[in-house]
């Protein structure tokens, strides 16, 4: 049953109206409220559709054959939309179409949110002013939506899905025009937020070991694998066609085990792993 | 420093026009048609043309109007041309030119007419060159108008000038191909197809992502902050009243003038 | 008309709807930039037809005719304002054939290219039915289009009734271009994606 504490999904399958191909399969999984979930898979195995459902795009605006649930805490997306919406933040994969289109400035565009449900002025003044720093555009305040580059669209589109400080945060791939340097910031920006459930589909593997609690590895609509990253990467199998981090790679290599046949994933399991190492 | 600039805009870098808010301007337009309409007096229409082109002149003549005059100029030649030579109430000749007669009644009626297009254009070219579309925005929304409908009428305002730039591009690239060789209707329809209908999709597709962004984003909460009004107006609701009030009756007489005809 | 994927939204195919969905709103603008387009292309190539309705055709087609009218509506308005202020009273027509293409689509008057003529025959008649006292009361009756202006002068100059010669000098180019729009979009419209269909129709 739901628990007030978890987001936990059950049996979900879904068949989009237009396409007799089943896009998600039976998937059953579940993680801890404030965690950060990283949803990874190849092309076309349903990780925009598990995005759209967990924001309620799916079912409100777009319709298919839906069974089983999902719940967020107390929240779920087929009961009660308006409530989760309220609580969520969501950057689209394409950050242009995330925009108001009617914004004259940066600023208004990130306002924007805030204006239709009512928040105060100088409010406003003060949450807009706090995630432009937050996201490095500040600079761009004044300027323009449609000035702005790929990456500074991106970050943009991440500040108007924050603004209204949610609880849960789904990213559409967010990074994908960023530069490395931008890439970098954003997943160290990330690692700081506090009390939000945040499920991020990325293609930067070594990125999502850093900072994800979980992984949900998705291969062809099914869930195929879950766990923490650790666990994952360690049971990928080939025809999942899944990147492995560099330090797994490394580490794989030199045969630095955490033992019980576990390579590192990440920069802390490597330390951990050498540090055993030296002290044996 | 104020990051979201939206207090009431300073008094000195202020027009008279200024202090005249949208709503007032559109129905003064309607009014001024419709005086026009009641009014056929030559003079009268006369005045009214310099009373409009007034307004437009003590503002600020943008080139869209210049480009809507010269526009409407050869049709109102054609106009007087046809209505000079055919006009049904031609009786008295006003010349001859190789014994085609031009006559008065049609050439009085072409002039009314287009002095009433003229007066349409000047009236509504003092409201596009001394509003803007954010003010226009935000004082339809702080009147009480729908914010969903301010966003349709705002977004198909921003969306224009976009597509003007994007088809001068296509228009461009299709130059650098060369010139259309097809000559028939058929084929040079056929021959746009190909670039419609990716330009179509791809526009359609846009509209399905920004409708799923802004429900997303609360668009349609109904505890949206209205925007305020960019300037402090002039008595607005009293002009409001005032111009809805005596066009209603210009369009009343005029209405009744049309059904007496046939009583 | 196919399965229904929401449970919730029972009674979605009224085609009478005055509550504009979000999806509709965003719709307008789009249709409205496609006349705008259809009608550049139009001139770009000399064709003696406006083409300006196609946006208006697809959004009926896509949304119903409340949204083909107001797209048909906010088109001719924005378009006054901005481009040629007399086209702000074909709003009218404008609103007709948005609301005239929405119920025969719906009807099924656009399934077959048999059918396409027919309607597009009932668009065009409606059309030169709204614009020709239009066409009388501000331009004399006149159309702005030579050859058909030069037909209006033609019968007139041989005494026939103006309203006859004004109707006539607008059916002959309304029938043209609003069967060559019909074509087109009936055409486009089996292009469409069947998700963008569907988004439409569950989205009113």
């Amino acid at each position: 049953m739901a628990n007030n504490q978890q987001i936990s999904i059950n049996d979900l399958s879904f068949t989009y109206r237009h396409d007799s191909k089943t896009v998600l399969h039976d998937i059953s999984v579940s993680a801890p409220l404030n965690s950060i979930i990283g949803i990874i898979g190849n092309h076309n195995a349903g990780k925009t559709t598990l995005c759209r459902l967990l924001a309620g795009i799916i079912p409100n605006m777009m319709s298919g054959q839906l069974s089983g649930d999902i719940h967020i805490g107390n929240l779920s997306p087929t009961h009660d939309w308006s409530a989760l919406n309220r609580q969520t933040g969501f950057v689209l994969q394409d950050p242009a179409s995330q925009l108001s289109g009617l914004a004259d400035t940066v600023a208004d565009e990130i306002a924007f949110d805030l204006l239709n449900h009512g928040v105060a002025e100088a409010e406003i003044q003060r949450r807009v002013a706090d995630v432009a720093a937050q996201l490095q555009l500040t600079a761009q305040l004044q300027q323009s939506p449609n000035s702005l580059s790929g990456g500074q669209l991106q970050r943009l589109a991440i500040a108007t899905a924050i603004v209204t400080e949610p609880t849960l945060l789904i990213l559409d791939n967010p990074t994908s025009e960023m530069d490395p340097q931008g890439r970098r910031a954003f997943f160290e920006w990330l690692r700081r937020i506090k009390n939000t459930t945040i499920l991020l589909v990325s293609n930067e593997i070594d990125d999502l070991c850093e900072i994800a609690d979980r992984l949900w590895l998705l291969a062809d609509g099914e869930l195929v694998s879950q766990g923490t990253p650790l666990e994952v990467i360690n049971q990928l199998k080939s025809e999942w066609q899944i990147g492995t981090p560099k330090i797994y790679q490394l580490a794989k290599l030199m045969d630095w085990s955490l033992g019980a046949d576990l390579f590192p994933v990440n920069i802390n399991q490597l330390r951990g792993c050498l540090h055993d190492r030296d002290s044996n | 420093m104020e990051i979201r600039d939206n207090s009431i805009q300073r008094i000195a870098q202020m027009h008279w026009y200024n202090f005249v808010d949208p709503v007032t301007k559109l129905l003064l337009a309607l009014f001024l048609t419709m005086l026009s309409f009641d009014f056929t007096n030559l003079y009268f229409e006369a005045g009214l043309v310099l009373f409009s082109l007034m307004l437009l002149l003590l503002s600020r003549l943008s080139s869209a109007t210049i480009n809507a005059v010269s526009f409407c100029l050869f049709l109102i030649a054609t106009m007087v041309l046809i209505q000079g030579l055919f006009y049904s109430g031609n009786i008295h000749p006003l010349f001859s030119v190789m014994r085609i007669t031009f006559y008065r009644e049609g050439f009085l009626y072409a002039l009314t007419m287009s002095a009433r297009i003229l007066i349409i254009i000047f009236a509504i070219g003092f409201f596009m060159s001394t509003t803007t579309v954010s003010e226009n925005a935000k004082y339809l929304e702080s009147i009480g108008m729908p914010y969903k409908l301010v966003y349709l009428l705002m977004s198909v305002c921003y969306i224009l000038p976009q597509i003007q730039q994007n088809m001068k591009k296509i228009q461009f690239a299709e130059r650098a191909r060369g010139i259309n060789p097809q000559k028939t209707v058929t084929q040079k329809v056929r021959s746009i197809l190909p670039i419609l209908i990716p330009l179509i999709i791809k526009t359609f597709d846009q509209s399905i992502n920004r409708s799923i962004t802004l429900q997303l984003r609360g668009f349609d909460s109904p505890s949206r902050t209205l925007a305020t009004p960019k300037y402090r107006y002039f008595q607005t609701k009293l002009s409001h009243y005032l111009l809805t009030l005596v066009t209603i009756l210009l369009i009343g007489w005029k209405l009744w003038q049309i059904i007496s005809k046939f009583l | 008309m196919k399965e229904n994927g929401i449970e919730n939204k029972g009674n979605r195919f009224s085609m009478w709807k005055l509550h504009l969905s979000v999806a509709t709103v965003t719709l307008i603008p789009a249709a409205v930039g496609i006349n705008y387009v259809a009608k550049a292309f139009a001139e770009g190539l000399k064709l003696p037809l406006w083409l300006g309705s196609l946006g208006t055709y697809l959004a009926s087609m896509l949304a119903g005719p409340t949204a083909g009218a107001i797209s048909g509506f906010i088109n001719n308005i924005i378009y006054g304002l901005t481009l040629s202020p007399v086209s702000t009273v074909y709003s009218i027509t404008s609103i007709a054939i948005g609301i005239v293409v929405g119920v025969l689509f719906n009807r099924g008057w656009f399934t077959n290219a048999k059918r396409v003529f027919v309607s597009a025959i009932l668009i065009a008649l409606t059309s030169a039915i709204i614009s020709t006292p239009l066409n009388v009361i501000f331009w004399g009756g006149q159309t702005g289009i030579p050859w058909g202006d030069a037909l209006f002068a033609g019968m007139i100059g041989n005494h026939i009734n103006i309203w006859i010669a004004s109707f006539t000098d607008e059916f002959v180019l309304d029938i043209l271009d609003k069967v060559v729009v019909a074509y087109i979009a009936f055409f486009i419209y089996r292009q469409l994606p069947q998700r963008m269909i569907n988004y439409f129709k569950d989205n009113q």
